[in-house]
C-alpha cells in the first residue's frame, strides 16, 4: 500500500492539468448560419424520436423530438448528419435549403452493430476475431440476478452451467473448454472497462446493462494479456441518449418451486431395508449360530433393531418426506426504475432497482439493492469526463450449497421415521424429555433436521460493492484522442451466524450455542491511460490504441468465534467467551502496457494486431513480465465485384485469427515460499513456531494459450438467413500445475510451469427468419462441440489422481483433464456360484456388486480401476423459437447438454449401506436373495461392506446428458392506441418462466449440479472446497447433495414516460 | 497552443510509465512469513518449535504408531462395522493394500517432518550463531530425527535416508537405503543428541529432549537390534543419572495436569481449553461413537476384551487404563475403551473438547522394563510391578503359570504398563513373538506381514523406489 500514496497525488496532477488544458479551448468560427427544419420518418412513415441531427465535422448538433421533427443553425454549406443506433446513417447538404424532410432505413445488416471489444468499440463489419454479442433486449425480461445466468444455452462455445440452485449463486463459466488443471479457470470480467477477476455480477443489476460481449478467441482476449486465457466477459452499462428524458418503471413478481424431487425411501421401505440390513449382518458375523430371527437380547449392540421396526413397523406410516420439509414454493419481487436522457452535451442514466426473493430453502433469502448513475459530459469539443458509478447492497442467507454436511444434502440422508415435530414441539430424538429419546441407543439412526440448519441457527450475510469509473478524454487532434481513468472497487462483507444451543435436538449431536463474525474488505484499484489514433486516408483506415494501466487489489479478512454463552437471549459475541479469532490480509498488483493496431482496406480487408505486456506480483522475480501478441485478419468477400451480382449472398465474410493469452490464476503468493504458524507447548506455554508451507519457484510464470481461429460469417436471401460458423484450436503450454513431487522431499507438490493441453472445437450460430410480415417468426440456433486433451504433464508424464471422499479423477496424457476413476461394476453376484466362478475380492457374498476384472489378471485389484467418464460434454446446442404477432412476443428455448457424465457423490450416503441413512428408493429394488435378485443395480442389504460397495464405481457414475425447456416469454406491448389516453409512452406485460422442464435421468435434482465450483483462490467460491491439494475445479461435475435449480415463473409490467 | 497540449499529453504519459518501477510488483506475503528468515536465535527457536510441532502427527491418536501398535496388535479395535472406513479396517486385518490411503498419509507425515527438523539442521551450519546454541539446536533435531527414524524403520523396513532438505528433482535419486544403513543413521544421530542434550535437571524448556531422552530412545535401538549389553549399558546411565522415578502410584500419572512428571522421559506436549492452541485429542478420539458428552467421540483404539481380560484381577492399572461402557439416561452400553487421557469436563468448542493431557513417549517404567528385557535382571520388572502393587516377578502370587519364563513376564507387564501407549506391535515384533501371540487371537499375521507396503503413490511417482515383499 505504501505505493498507493505518491500514485494517487500523481493521478490528481494529471486530472487538474487535464481540467487546465481546458481552458485553452477555443469555439471556433462559423460562416454563415442558416436554420434548417425538417421531419424525420421511418421506412413506414412513423415519426422517429432521438435521432441525431450533427454538423458534419462540426460540433452543432440536436435531435428529434416525439414528432420526428428537428431544427437547427448550421453554415448554408454545411452537411447534416443523421444517425441513431439502429439506423443507417445519412449525410446530406443543406444547400441553402430550410426544409429537409429525412426518411431513415434501419439498419438491419448486424454487421454495421458496433461492438466492444477490450478498450473501445469496433464495428460488427470489422471484427476479425470471434466475439459474441448479446444486447438487453435478449436479456431484458429474464429474472435472473446475474445476468450470465440469462446467457445460458444462447452462446456457442460458452458453457454456462448453474452449479447451485440457489439465489445469487454464479453460474460456472467457461468458455471454449478448460485450459488449467491447477490455475484458475474462471474467464475475466470486464465491467465498462475495468478488469475484474472473479467478480461476483450480481453486483450489477442486468435491467442497468446495455450489452455483453464474450471474447472467446486468444486474439480478441490477447488485448488482456495475463488474464485472458480464459476468455473475457464484457459488461457495459447504460447511458442515456439525447432526446426527452426516459422514464423507466417495471414490477415483476415471481415464484420459485422445486419442482424434480429426488425419490428416497419412505418409512415403510427404510425400515425393511433396515432390519435386512441388520439381520444380514448378524448372520454374516457367525453363520454357524447366528439367525436372522435372533431377538435383540442375543445380539450385540451394532446389530440391534428398535423392537417396533418388527413389532409394528405401520405405526410409522410413510414417515417425513424431509425434502417436503425444508422446501416450499417462494415469492420474488423486483422493482425498477431508471431516468435516462441527456443533451448531446450531457447524457445519463440513474437507476434504482429492488430485488426480493425467498428461496426455495427455509428461511434463506436474498434482496438486493442496486444504486446506478452513470454521467458524461462533453465539457468542450475537445474535452469529455464522465463516472459510472453503481453502489449494490446485497442481504442474504444461503444455506444448502455446500453439499456433503449442509441442509440439502443432510435432509435427503435423514431418515423418514422421524416426524417433523416431537410431542414437545421439538424437532428431534435427541430430546431427552421425548418418547423418542430410546433412539439415542442406536448409533446407525441419522438425523439432521432441516429447522436444526435454518431455524436454529441464525445468520445472515451483508455485502457492499460500489465500482466507480471516472474518466476524462481529450481530442489532442483530429482523430487522435487521450482517454485516462480512474476506477475503484471497493466490497465489503459481513457475516454474522448464531447457533442456539443443542439446535431443537434436531442434528445428530447435542452442539452448545457458538457464534460468528466473519468479514471481508476489498479494494481494487485501477487507473488507465489510453493514446487512440483513428484516421482515414483514402481506402485506408487506421486505428492504432496506445495504453498503459496499473491495478493492484487488497484483500483483508476476518473472523472471530464465541462460544460458553449462558443462554440464547443475546445472539451477538459480546454475550459469549471469544474462543478463537483471525485476520489475514493479501495483495496483488499488475503493470501493464499496451497497443493495438486496426486497418482496413476500402472496409473490405482487415488486419488487427495487438501486444500486451503484464508485469505481476504474482509471479518469480525473473519471470514476472510477459508478452501476449495477437493478429488476426477478416475479408468481406461480399463486397468484392464478383460477389456484387450474386443477389441471394447479402454478406460473406471470412476471419482468421492467431494469439497468445495467459493464466494468472494462482494464489497471490503462489511464487514464494511461505511459511505457516506450527505451534508448539512447552509445558503451560504455547511456544510459538513456523514452518515451511511451500517449496519456492521463483521461476513461476504464466500459463500460456495460443489459439488459431477461423469463422466465416454468412447471410443470404435477404438477411433472412444468417450462418456463424468457427474453429478453434487452441495450445496451452507451460501450465501451472501442482507437480506431484516424491514425498520424502517433505512436500507432495510444488507450483511449476509445466504440461500442454489442448482444446479444439467446432462453434456454430444459425439464425434465420422463417417468417416476416404480421407474423414474425424467427429462430435462433447454436451448436458447440469441444474437444480437451492433456498433452504433456509432469516428469515422466506421470497422471494426477485426486481423490475427494471416495470419488477419484484422474488426469492423463492423450485424456480429457479430470476423467472420472473407478472400478466397473457389472452386475451383482446373483449366487455363491457366481461368485466363486468370478474373480472377486475375498470377503464378496451373493448380492454384493460384481467387479469387471478389468486387467483381466484374474484378481480384484487397484489395477481395475478405469475411466468411468468426464463431466466434459460432447457437445451442446441451444434453439430459441420467436413469433411476434401485433403487440405480442412469444418466445421458448430449448438448452441441450448431451454426452457428459456425473458423479452423484450422494451414493456415498444413500446408494449402499452408510450407517442407517436414509437411501434412494431405488434401493427397494435390492437383491434379497437369489430367487429375488432385484434389478442387477441394488446390493444385498448389510452393515458389514463386503464386496467394494463403498469404492468410487461406475454406479456413483450418471449420464449428464439433458435437455431442458430453459425459458418461455410472453409479452404483450400495449398498443399506441390504447396508450395515447395515459401517460405511458410504452407499457408491456409480460410472464417469463425459467427452467420450465427438464429432461434427464439424474438420480439427484439436476444434472447441472456440481457441488465443487471452478477453482478460483479468491475466496469468494459457493459450494464445496476439495482437500488437501485438489483445485476444486478438478471436481466439476461431482454432485455432493447439491442445492436444485428451482422453476421460477415471473410476471410483470414495464412502462416507459 | 495546437502543439503543445500532445506535448503536455506525452510528458503525462512519460510520468505515469516511468512513476511505477519494478517495487510496485514486489510484494511480500502480509500475513505469512517468508522463507527467507534463519538468521538470529528467535527465528530458530520458531523453526525448533515447529519441528517439534511435528511431533503432533507423528503420536497423533490415528498416527501410524497407533494403528500399527494397537490396530495391529491385539490391544485395540476401531468403530463396531466396517463401512466407509476400509483404509483404516486393513490394519486389524492386516488386509492393507498399496493404495491404502492412510499408509500414504503416514508416509508424507514422516517425510514432513523429517524436513522440518532437516530444514533447521541445514540453515543452522551457516548461521552466525554462538556454537553452544548451534551444537544445542543440532542435538535436538537429530533426536527427533532419529526418533522418526526409528518408528519408520520398524513400520516399513528399507527407508529412503533423507538428512537434508531436497528440492523436488533430488528427491528422485533418493531410494530405499537397507535396514542395516537406517540403523546406523539412527543410532548417529541419537549418539550426538544424547552427547550434547542436557540432563532434564538442567533443561529449561517443558518438553524438549533431554540426555536422558536419547539415551532411552538409544537403549531401545539397541535392544531392537538385539544388542543387549549396549542397551543394558546407556539404559543404566539414565537410571544412575538420577533424573527420574517411578511415581508412587500408577493413578497419578494420568490426568490432564500430570504434566512432565519425574517419572517422564519424553512427552508429547499439549495445552486444552483453547480451539486455537494444540490441544489435546487423545480423549475424544478414544471415546466411543456416541454424542453424549456434547461430542461425537472417535471411536478409535476401543479395548478389547483380551487387553481387558490379561489384567491381574487385582490389577488397579486394569481401571485406570480401562472402562467398560458408557452410561445414557440410565440405559449403560458396554464398550470397552481407554481412560487414561480422559479430560472430564474440558471445554466444548465446535464439537471438540478441548483436553489438556500430555502424551507420554517415553517415561522409566519403560526404562526399567527394557533394563529387564536387557540384562535378565528381574528387579527391574519388579519395581514396576510394586508401584502396581502386585506381587513380584517370582514370588508368591505372581501368575507364574502363565508367565513361565521372565521374557513372558516382561512381554505381560510391558502390555499392562504400557497399553495403548503405541508400544505393543513393536514389542512383539522385538521379541519375534509378533506371528506367535497374534496368529492364535485370529490375527492374518504372517512373515511377510510384519512391515506395511510401501504406499502405491511413491512408487507409480518415482518405480525406481522397491517394495516390501507380499504387496
Amino acid at each position: 500500500m505504501k505505493q498507493f500514496l505518491p500514485f494517487t497525488s500523481r493521478i490528481s496532477s494529471i486530472v487538474i492539468l487535464l481540467f487546465i488544458s481546458i481552458a485553452f479551448v477555443q469555439a471556433f468560427g462559423q460562416s454563415k448560419p442558416v436554420t434548417v427544419s425538417g421531419k424525420i420518418i421511418d421506412e413506414v412513415g412513423k415519426p422517429i424520436a432521438g435521432i441525431t441531427v450533427v454538423q458534419k465535422g462540426g460540433k452543432i448538433g440536436t435531435i428529434s423530438n416525439e414528432e420526428g421533427v428537428y431544427m437547427i443553425s448550421v453554415a448554408a454549406d454545411a452537411v447534416l448528419v443523421f444517425s441513431a443506433i439502429s439506423f443507417e446513417s445519412q449525410e446530406i447538404p443543406v444547400s441553402n435549403r430550410s426544409v429537409l424532410n429525412v426518411s431513415m432505413q434501419p439498419s438491419n445488416k448486424l454487421l454495421n452493430e458496433v461492438v466492444v471489444v477490450g478498450y473501445g468499440t469496433q464495428s460488427k463489419r470489422a471484427v476479425t476475431g470471434s466475439v459474441a454479442s448479446v444486447g438487453f433486449k435478449q436479456f431484458q425480461d429474464r429474472s435472473f440476478s446475474n445476468v450470465t445466468q440469462a446467457l445460458a444455452g444462447q452462446i456457442a462455445g460458452v458453457n454456462i452451467s448453474q452449479s447451485q440452485g440457489a439465489p445469487g449463486v454464479s453460474p460456472i463459466i467457461r468458455i471454449r473448454g478448460i485450459s488449467s488443471i491447477s490455475a484458475g479457470t474462471n474467464p475475466l470480467f470486464v465491467v465498462d472497462g475495468v478488469p475484474l477477476e472473479n467478480f461476483n455480477l450480481n453486483m450489477i443489476n442486468p435491467q442497468d446493462i446495455e450489452s455483453i460481449e464474450v471474447l472467446k478467441d486468444a486474439s480478441s482476449a490477447a488485448i488482456y494479456g495475463s488474464r485472458g486465457a480464459s476468455g473475457v466477459i464484457i459488461i457495459t452499462t447504460k447511458l442515456g441518449k439525447p432526446g426527452k428524458t426516459t422514464i423507466s418503471a417495471g414490477y415483476e413478481y415471481g415464484v420459485q418451486q422445486v419442482t424434480r424431487k429426488v425419490k428416497m425411501m419412505d418409512a415403510q421401505q427404510w425400515i425393511n431395508y433396515y432390519v435386512d440390513a441388520h439381520n444380514n449382518a448378524w448372520v454374516d458375523l457367525n453363520p454357524a449360530v447366528n439367525k436372522a430371527t435372533d431377538p435383540n437380547s442375543a445380539r450385540t449392540t451394532p446389530y440391534k433393531i428398535p423392537d417396533e421396526f418388527i413389532t409394528n413397523p405401520q405405526q410409522f406410516g410413510k414417515g417425513t418426506d424431509w425434502q417436503d420439509v425444508m422446501f416450499r414454493t417462494a415469492p420474488s419481487h423486483n422493482a425498477q426504475l431508471s431516468v435516462s436522457g441527456g443533451t448531446e452535451k450531457t447524457q445519463f442514466m440513474f437507476s434504482g432497482a429492488y430485488l426480493g426473493q425467498d428461496a426455495v430453502l427455509d428461511e434463506n433469502y436474498y434482496k438486493r439493492l442496486a444504486i446506478r448513475s452513470n454521467i458524461r459530459h462533453t465539457v468542450s469539443d475537445k474535452f469529455s469526463i464522465g463516472l459510472n458509478l453503481g453502489t449494490t447492497v446485497i442481504f442474504d442467507r444461503t444455506d444448502g450449497t455446500q453439499g456433503k454436511s449442509d441442509v440439502v444434502s443432510l435432509a435427503l440422508q435423514s431418515d423418514p421415521i422421524f416426524p417433523k415435530y416431537n410431542e414437545n414441539g421439538n424437532i428431534g430424538y435427541r430430546d431427552p424429555n421425548s418418547v423418542l429419546y430410546k433412539y439415542i441407543n442406536y448409533n446407525d439412526l441419522n438425523l439432521w433436521h432441516p429447522y436444526s440448519l435454518t431455524r436454529y441457527i441464525h445468520k445472515q450475510n451483508k455485502s457492499f460493492n460500489t465500482l466507480a469509473t471516472a474518466f476524462g478524454e481529450y481530442k489532442i487532434m483530429d482523430g487522435l484522442k487521450f482517454r485516462s481513468s480512474i476506477s475503484a472497487n471497493l466490497a465489503n462483507t459481513r457475516y454474522n451466524s448464531y447457533r442456539i444451543k443443542n439446535q431443537g435436538y434436531g442434528y445428530s449431536s447435542l452442539l452448545p450455542a457458538e457464534g460468528n463474525q466473519q468479514t471481508s474488505y476489498m479494494l481494487n484499484w485501477l487507473t488507465e491511460n489510453t493514446l487512440n489514433f483513428d484516421r482515414q486516408f483514402g481506402d485506408h483506415t487506421l486505428n492504432v490504441l496506445a495504453g498503459y494501466t496499473v491495478q493492484m487489489q487488497r484483500d483483508e479478512f476476518g473472523s472471530v468465534t464465541s462460544g460458553s454463552f449462558p443462554n440464547d437471549l443475546v445472539e451477538t459475541l459480546n454475550a459469549g467467551v471469544v474462543t478463537g479469532g483471525s485476520t489475514f490480509a493479501t495483495e496483488w498488483s499488475m503493470i501493464s502496457y499496451l497497443a493495438r493496431a486496426q486497418y482496413n482496406f476500402q472496409n473490405k480487408y482487415f488486419l488487427t494486431a495487438a501486444i500486451r505486456r503484464d508485469g505481476s506480483s504474482r509471479f518469480g522475480k525473473n519471470t514476472r513480465w510477459g508478452y501476449f501478441p495477437s493478429v488476426s485478419a477478416g475479408w468481406l468477400v461480399s463486397d468484392e465485384q464478383f460477389l456484387r451480382d450474386i443477389n441471394f449472398v447479402n454478406t460473406l465474410k471470412l476471419r482468421v485469427s492467431y494469439g497468445m493469452a495467459g493464466n494468472n490464476q494462482i494464489p497471490n503468493y503462489g511464487s514464494v515460499s511461505t511459511m505457516n504458524a506450527s505451534n508448539y507447548v512447552s509445558g503451560v506455554n504455547l511456544a510459538n513456531g513456523l514452518t515451511i508451507a511451500n517449496i519456492a519457484n521463483t521461476n513461476l510464470k504464466w500459463e500460456r494459450t495460443t489459439q488459431f481461429n477461423v469463422g466465416v460469417d454468412l447471410k443470404v436471401l435477404n438477411n433472412r438467413i444468417s450462418l456463424s460458423a468457427d474453429y478453434y484450436n487452441s495450445i496451452t503450454k507451460d501450465m501451472l500445475l501442482n507437480v506431484p513431487v516424491p514425498d520424502i522431499s517433505g512436500f507432495s507438490t510444488q507450483l511449476t510451469n509445466i504440461g500442454k493441453m489442448r482444446n479444439h472445437g467446432i462453434e456454430l450460430n444459425l439464425n434465420t427468419k422463417n417468417t416476416t410480415g404480421k407474423l414474425g417468426w424467427t429462430t435462433d440456433f447454436n451448436f458447440s462441440a469441444n474437444r480437451n486433451k492433456v498433452l504433456q504433464l509432469g516428469p515422466g508424464n506421470a497422471s494426477i489422481v485426486y481423490t475427494d471422499f471416495v470419488v477419484a479423477v484422474k488426469t492423463e496424457v492423450g485424456q480429457p483433464i479430470s476423467n472420472f476413476y473407478g472400478y466397473v461394476v457389472d452386475g451383482i453376484f446373483k449366487n455363491k456360484s457366481e461368485v466363486d466362478s468370478y474373480p472377486h475380492a475375498a470377503t464378496t457374498k451373493p448380492g454384493d456388486p460384481r467387479i469387471k476384472d478389468v486387467n483381466g489378471d484374474g484378481k480384484i485389484t487397484v489395477d481395475d480401476r478405469t475411466t468411468l467418464g468426464n463431466y466434459q460434454p460432447n457437445f451442446t446446442a441451444g434453439i430459441t423459437n420467436t413469433f411476434t404477432y401485433k403487440g405480442f412476443d412469444f418466445s421458448f428455448m430449448l438448452q441441450g447438454v448431451f454426452g457428459g457424465e456425473i458423479v452423484n457423490q450422494n451414493y456415498r450416503y444413500s446408494g449402499f449401506w452408510n450407517n442407517g441413512r436414509n437411501m434412494y428408493a431405488g434401493v427397494d429394488n435390492r437383491w434379497r436373495s437369489e430367487s429375488s435378485p432385484g434389478d442387477g443395480k441394488h446390493f444385498r442389504a448389510t452393515l458389514g461392506l463386503t464386496g467394494l460397495q463403498d469404492q468410487f464405481h461406475s454406479l456413483w457414475v450418471e449420464d449428464a446428458t439433458f435437455v431442458r425447456i430453459k425459458n418461455i416469454r410472453i409479452s404483450y406491448a400495449l398498443p399506441a392506441s390504447l396508450l395515447t389516453k395515459t401517460p405511458f409512452r410504452s407499457a408491456r406485460l409480460f410472464v417469463n418462466a425459467e427452467n420450465v422442464f427438464l429432461f434427464s435421468k439424474y438420480t439427484n435434482y439436476d444434472p447441472e449440479n456440481t457441488t465443487y465450483n471452478a477453482t478460483s483462490f479468491s475466496g469468494n467460491s459457493n459450494g464445496l472446497n476439495a482437500s488437501g491439494n485438489a483445485p476444486n475445479g478438478a471436481f466439476i461435475g461431482v454432485d455432493y447433495g447439491s442445492y436444485p435449480i428451482p422453476r421460477v415463473i415471473t410476471t410483470g409490467l414495464k412502462v416507459d414516460f | 497552443m495546437k502543439t503543445i497540449k500532445p506535448i503536455i499529453t506525452a510528458l503525462l504519459l512519460t510520468v505515469f510509465a516511468t512513476g511505477c518501477k519494478e517495487s510496485f510488483l514486489e510484494l511480500t506475503p502480509i500475513s505469512n512469513a517468508t522463507a527467507d528468515n534463519f538468521k538470529s536465535k528467535d527465528d530458530f527457536e520458531l523453526a525448533v518449535n515447529a519441528a517439534y510441532a511435528s511431533l503432533y502427527t507423528i503420536y497423533h491418536p490415528e498416527s501410524a504408531v497407533s494403528y500399527v501398535n494397537e490396530q495391529m496388535s491385539d490391544n485395540a479395535l476401531i468403530y463396531n462395522i466396517s463401512g466407509i472406513q476400509a483404509d483404516k479396517w486393513q490394519f486389524k486385518d492386516y488386509s492393507l493394500s498399496t493404495p491404502n490411503t492412510m499408509v500414504y498419509q503416514f508416509w508424507q507425515e514422516y517425510y514432513k517432518a523429517i524436513f522440518n527438523a532437516n530444514i533447521v539442521l541445514n540453515k543452522i551450519e551457516g548461521a552466525s550463531l554462538d556454537a553452544t546454541y548451534k551444537d544445542g539446536v543440532k542435538a535436538q533435531m537429530l533426536f527427533l530425527r532419529g526418533l522418526y527414524y526409528f518408528n519408520m524403520v520398524r513400520i516399513w523396513g528399507d527407508l529412503p535416508i533423507v538428512t537434508t532438505p531436497l528440492t523436488g528433482e533430488e528427491s528422485y535419486a533418493v531410494l530405499r537405503s537397507p535396514q542395516s544403513a537406517v540403523y546406523d543413521q539412527i543410532k548417529k544421530d541419537l549418539q550426538y543428541a544424547a552427547d550434547k542434550l542436557p540432563l532434564a535437571s538442567a533443561n529449561t524448556l517443558a518438553g524438549r529432549a533431554t540426555k536422558g531422552t536419547a539415551q532411552t530412545l538409544l537403549g531401545k535401538v539397541y535392544l531392537t537390534l538385539g544388542d543387549k549389553a549396549g542397551a543394558a549399558t546407556v539404559l543404566k546411565e539414565v537410571v544412575s543419572s538420577n533424573q527420574y522415578s517411578l511415581l508412587p502410584t500408577y493413578a497419578s500419572l494420568w490426568g490432564p495436569n500430570a504434566k512432565n512428571t519425574k517419572e517422564s522421559i519424553f512427552e508429547v506436549q499439549f495445552l486444552g481449553g483453547s480451539a486455537s492452541a494444540p490441544f489435546s485429542k487423545y480423549y475424544q478420539m478414544y471415546y466411543p461413537i456416541t454424542a453424549i458428552l456434547g461430542f461425537i467421540g472417535g471411536g478409535m483404539n476401543l479395548i478389547t476384551d483380551d487387553l481387558y481380560n490379561e489384567f491381574e484381577t487385582n490389577d488397579p492399572r486394569r481401571d485406570q487404563t480401562i472402562a467398560l461402557g458408557y452410561t445414557n439416561a440410565g440405559v449403560f452400553t458396554a464398550q470397552k475403551f481407554t481412560v487414561k487421557w480422559t479430560h472430564t469436563g474440558s471445554t466444548i468448542v465446535n464439537g471438540n473438547p478441548l483436553a489438556n493431557n500430555n502424551f507420554m513417549v517415553l517415561r522409566y517404567a519403560d526404562v526399567l522394563l527394557m533394563l529387564a528385557e536387557a540384562t535378565g535382571d528381574a528387579s527391574y520388572l519388579n519395581q514396576v510391578r510394586t508401584r502396581a502393587g502386585l506381587p513380584k516377578y517370582g514370588e508368591t502370587g505372581y501368575p507364574t503359570a502363565k508367565y513361565t519364563t521372565l521374557d513372558l513376564a516382561i512381554e505381560h507387564e510391558r502390555r499392562m504398563e504400557l497399553a495403548i501407549e503405541f508400544h505393543r506391535w513393536f514389542d512383539l515384533k522385538r521379541t519375534n513373538r509378533a506371528i506367535a501371540v497374534l496368529a492364535p487371537k485370529g490375527k492374518a499375521i504372517a512373515e511377510n506381514k510384519l512391515l506395511l507396503p510401501i504406499p502405491q503413490v511413491v512408487r507409480s511417482q518415482n518405480p525406481a523406489v522397491t517394495q516390501n515383499t507380499g504387496y
